[in-house]
């Protein structure tokens, strides 16, 4: 049972990074490489390594998120 | 009973992470994929406190803890954003 979550895990991950460079949107973008890194996290957990998950979660998902917005709107370049 | 209410979680689990999915493939505007990652976080975060039940190990749900202050934050940063405001 926990294997097929697993499964649809690691599928969410190939969809959302696929998603992340095929985006127009910037913003869009973003959001996808984001969610890439909270299933990545995810992942990590069910593999039994909650110290690289939760170091995962706050890099991948909240630095990384804040430093691209950052980025974003000091460049100017957020055509939706 | 309880393996009946832990079948019945996970299968909720499966289906919400099928239609989030399904949302951010098939979002028309950003507000939509924002949306969409919004309850992915929530259902990923119970799908960590699930497993920390199933495998017997309680330092997972500080994962699921710190995991749910970085998402909220993060969602937040960018509504901000897209108000024009941050």
């Amino acid at each position: 049972m926990l294997e097929l979550l697993v499964y649809l895990l690691c599928g969410s991950i190939i969809v959302s990074g696929i998603l992340a460079v095929r985006l127009d949107s910037l913003m869009a973008a973003m959001v996808s490489g984001s969610l890439a890194g909270l299933f990545a996290a995810v992942c990590y957990v069910l593999l039994a390594a909650p110290d690289v998950a939760m170091t995962e979660a706050s890099i991948g998902s909240g630095l990384s998120a804040l430093i691209f917005l950052y980025t974003i709107r000091r460049t100017a370049g957020a055509q939706e | 009973m309880a393996e009946g209410i832990l079948f019945v979680a996970a299968v909720l689990i499966f289906l919400g992470i099928l239609f989030g999915v399904l949302r951010l493939i098939l979002g028309r505007t950003v507000v939509d994929r924002v949306a969409a990652v919004d309850m992915l976080t929530v259902v990923s975060i119970s799908l960590i406190a699930l497993y920390a039940h199933v495998a017997g190990r309680f330092i997972y749900l500080d994962v699921a803890l710190v995991y749910g202050v970085l998402s909220f934050l993060a969602v937040v940063a960018v509504a901000r954003y897209l108000e024009q405001g941050f």
